[in-house]
C-alpha cells in the first residue's frame, strides 16, 4: 500500500510536470479566502472543456476602474435580500428568475459597452447563467466578476456599497 | 449445521465485487484525468479546504492525482487489487473528512473532485461514503480471497 502510494505520487509529480498548466511545486498556494481574492476564477482548461457555457471573467480591479469611469453596467444576480442588504452601486438586480421588466432593464444596460454580472457564490454559475441570458437578449460584452461579490467588498472595504456613486443610469437606448 | 447457499450466490457476489471494482477505477481515472490538464486550478480547490499548509499545497495536489491515476490503473486491471482499493479508500476517507470539516466550518468551496467548479455539499460527502464503503468492499472481498486461496487441481496430483 505504501509502495504504491509512493509509486502514485512519483506519476503525480510526472502528471504535473507534463500538464499545461501545472501546480508550481514549493510555492505556497493560499485559499481564496486567505488571498481575499474570493474564488469564481476561471480554470485554465476553460477553452477546451465541454462545461456549460461560462461568461468571461473581469478582474475586480478592472470592474473597479470601468465603475469610476462610468464605462460598465453591473447587473446583480443575487438573490432579493442579499441586494437590498448592499450592492455594487447602481447595479440592476437581474435575479436568475427573471425581472418584471426585463427588457426595459437590457435596454439600460445596452447603453454600456461592456456589461458585469455578478453573484455571491463560489461557483459564479448563478451570475453565468444570467450572463448567457443577457447575451441571449443581444448584448455583446458581457463578463462576469471574479470573485463575486465577496471579492468586491474584500477589495474596496466598508465603503465598497457607496462606490461609483456618480454614476447615474444613462438614458436607455431603444 | 449446513448454510444453505442459494444456487448461483458466489456468481453474484463475485459480479458485485467486480462491477465495484470497475465503477471505482472508472470514477478515479475519470477524476484525475480531469485534473491533469489544470493542476494548478486543482491545487487552488485543495488550498480552499484549508486542510493542507498552503506551502504544501502543489505536492499535495500532484500526489493525490497521481495516487489516483495510479490506484485506479491497478485496481482497474486487478493487480495489487487490495492495495489498490486500500489506498482508494483512505483517500475516499480523507475526501470525506475534509469535505465535512469544511462544510462543518461553512466553508463555502467548489469540490474540486472533477476539476470543475461544483460546489460541495453534503450530498458529495454522502456519495464519497458510498464509495468508500464499495473501496473497503473490494478491499476486504480481495483479502479474503488471498487469505483463503482455492486449492489448485494438480496439488493433489503431481506428475
Amino acid at each position: 500500500m505504501a509502495l504504491l502510494a509512493a509509486l502514485g505520487s512519483a506519476v503525480g509529480v510526472a502528471a504535473n510536470a507534463v500538464s499545461p498548466h501545472p501546480a508550481v511545486l514549493g510555492r505556497a498556494v493560499l485559499s481564496a479566502a486567505e488571498a481575499g481574492g474570493g474564488s469564481c476564477s476561471m480554470p485554465a482548461s476553460e477553452a477546451t472543456s465541454s462545461a456549460p457555457w461560462r461568461a468571461t471573467r473581469i478582474s475586480v480591479d478592472e470592474a473597479k476602474g470601468l465603475c469610476t469611469a462610468c464605462l460598465a453596467g453591473f447587473v446583480d444576480a443575487r438573490g432579493p435580500h442579499e441586494f437590498a442588504h448592499g450592492h455594487i452601486a447602481n447595479a440592476i438586480h437581474l435575479p436568475p428568475v427573471g425581472h418584471p421588466d426585463e427588457g426595459a432593464a437590457v435596454a439600460q444596460l445596452r447603453a454600456f459597452p461592456l456589461v458585469v454580472v455578478y453573484d455571491g457564490e463560489y461557483s459564479c454559475a448563478v451570475a453565468d447563467d444570467v450572463a448567457a441570458r443577457l447575451k441571449h437578449a443581444g448584448l455583446t460584452d458581457v463578463r462576469v466578476l471574479q470573485g463575486a461579490w465577496p471579492a468586491w467588498v474584500a477589495a474596496q472595504g466598508p465603503a465598497a456599497a457607496g462606490m461609483c456613486g456618480v454614476c447615474g443610469l444613462p438614458e436607455a437606448k431603444p | 449445521m449446513r448454510r444453505l447457499r442459494a444456487p448461483g450466490g458466489e456468481a453474484l457476489t463475485a459480479f458485485t465485487i467486480s462491477a465495484a471494482r470497475l465503477v471505482l477505477g472508472a470514477l478515479f481515472l475519470g477524476a484525475s484525468a480531469t485534473k491533469v490538464p489544470d493542476m494548478a486550478a486543482f491545487a487552488e480547490s485543495v488550498a480552499n479546504y484549508r486542510i493542507v499548509p498552503p506551502a504544501l499545497v502543489p505536492a499535495a495536489a500532484a500526489a493525490v492525482v497521481g495516487i489516483e491515476i495510479t490506484a485506479s490503473l491497478a485496481i482497474l486491471a486487478n493487480v495489487w487489487t487490495r492495495a489498490a482499493a486500500w489506498v482508494l479508500a483512505a483517500l475516499l476517507a480523507v475526501f470525506t473528512a475534509g469535505l465535512s470539516s469544511a462544510l462543518a466550518r461553512g466553508i463555502d468551496l467548489a469540490c474540486g473532485c472533477f476539476g470543475g467548479s461544483s460546489p460541495a455539499t453534503w450530498s458529495t460527502v454522502l456519495r464519497d461514503l458510498v464509495l468508500l464503503a464499495l473501496a473497503v468492499l473490494v478491499a476486504l472481498s480481495a483479502r479474503a480471497r488471498t487469505a483463503s486461496p482455492s486449492p489448485r487441481p494438480d496439488a493433489a496430483s503431481p506428475s
